[in-house]
């Protein structure tokens, strides 16, 4: 009986891992950001199978610090205020899932 | 003898190029890789040989044009009225001009902006008619999708299986042809390719960009299957646009027959 519940756990774990692996290859982190004119940033995240990037890991990083460090709220977005000079925003979905959007590039 | 030959002549070629009508609503970029101010142009046209340019919302019974009926986007499962934005222009044609619109729109926020545009009828004097087509194009912002394959229950509608927006040349384009949300079997489908490069400043279109060898060419004719399913596969990089006559549910309009037809346009790319 014991050996059985445990080839069980075993097995549903490696169901679970290839099941994990299947979705950590098959998509592209991805995130947009646009100047609200307000003063404000928006930045929205998001994978390419259309899946959400609510809880997302996000900063603003500007000479190498990190000067804002939050996570994706329920609409897989961030708002903050607009830093002074050059910034870079940063979507952190883990490794081989980084997005950088450089502060120039984002506009009205 | 000779004046019944032409007749004849006459309204076979009239017969051909009454079919294949195909509102477009164009824009020159389906995938952008982050937002903007994207142009839009709403013409009734033949995409392919632009042989008529149709004056949108001609009626039989008045010699004003009427007023496109809605025209929205939907982003995010928001939508958003974009009647406002229509602004009318004079669309010039290879052989003729005709009464269209233009407008533009900020798709600022990522994921699908999903156009619907549904004009008022049109009466076709050559078969004593009018057309209504109801219109879905899709523009993509960096890549995430999110309402492109929605079903919005409309009166006659392609839904699309394929992404509208990522479509390499030489792969396919499927959809499902519906009407009140239920399928269509065995819908009539016309296919057009948009044959000419469109000038946004002129609004006009320019020279063909290909020959096509044969009439059936022009317009192809495909059938969906009993679940309404149609797959047809993208020869040639641009604007594709799909048209399912007769789908909708409205087939009278002030006394005379309605087409009410569902279209969508499609952008395929080279691979290179």
């Amino acid at each position: 009986m014991k050996g059985q519940t445990m080839k069980k756990i075993i097995l549903m774990t490696m169901f679970y891992m290839l099941l994990l692996v299947a979705t950590a290859s098959a998509h592209t982190a991805l995130m947009s950001c646009f100047d609200e004119g307000d003063g404000t940033i928006t930045c929205e995240g998001g994978f390419s199978d259309g899946s959400s990037a609510s809880g997302v890991k996000f900063h603003v990083a500007q000479k190498g610090q990190k000067i804002l460090e939050t996570k994706m709220n329920e609409y897989s977005e961030v708002n903050f205020k607009k830093p002074e000079g050059d910034y870079q925003a940063v979507f952190d979905a883990g490794e081989g899932h980084q997005v950088i959007v450089d502060g120039n590039d984002i506009v009205e | 003898m000779k004046k019944v030959v032409l007749t004849l002549l006459l309204s076979v070629l009239w017969c051909s190029s009454s079919f294949a009508h195909f509102q477009m609503l164009y824009t020159p970029e389906s995938a952008l890789e982050k937002g903007t101010t994207i142009e839009l142009r709403e013409v009734f046209t033949h995409p392919f040989a632009d042989e008529h340019t149709m004056n949108m919302g001609k009626q039989h019974d008045s010699k004003e044009n009427s007023a496109v009926e809605s025209f929205y986007v939907i982003n995010k499962g928001k939508k958003k009225d974009l009647l406002n934005s229509l602004k009318q222009i004079t669309w010039k044609g290879h052989h003729n001009s005709g009464s269209a619109y233009k407008s533009q729109y900020k798709a600022q926020r990522m994921g699908d902006h999903l156009f619907v545009l549904q004009p008022a009828p049109y009466y076709e004097a050559g078969e004593d008619i009018y057309i209504q087509q109801i219109t879905k194009m899709i523009v993509n912002v960096a890549g995430a999708p999110t309402d492109w394959d929605k079903e919005l229950g409309l009166k006659a509608e392609i839904v699309p299986l394929t992404k509208p927006y990522s479509i390499w040349t030489g792969s396919t384009f499927s959809g499902i042809v519906k009407s009140n949300g239920k399928p269509v079997p065995f819908a009539e489908i016309e296919v057009e390719y948009l044959n000419r490069n469109v000038d946004l400043a002129a609004n006009a279109m320019g020279p063909a960009l290909v020959e096509a060898p044969q009439d059936s060419f022009v317009t192809i004719g495909i059938k969906a299957d009993q679940d309404g399913k149609f797959t047809f596969g993208i020869p040639k990089a641009g604007w594709w646009g799909f048209c399912a006559l007769g789908a909708g549910s409205d087939k009278e309009y002030k006394g005379k027959e309605l087409s009410q037809d569902a279209v969508i346009w499609v952008q395929a790319k080279d691979m290179k």
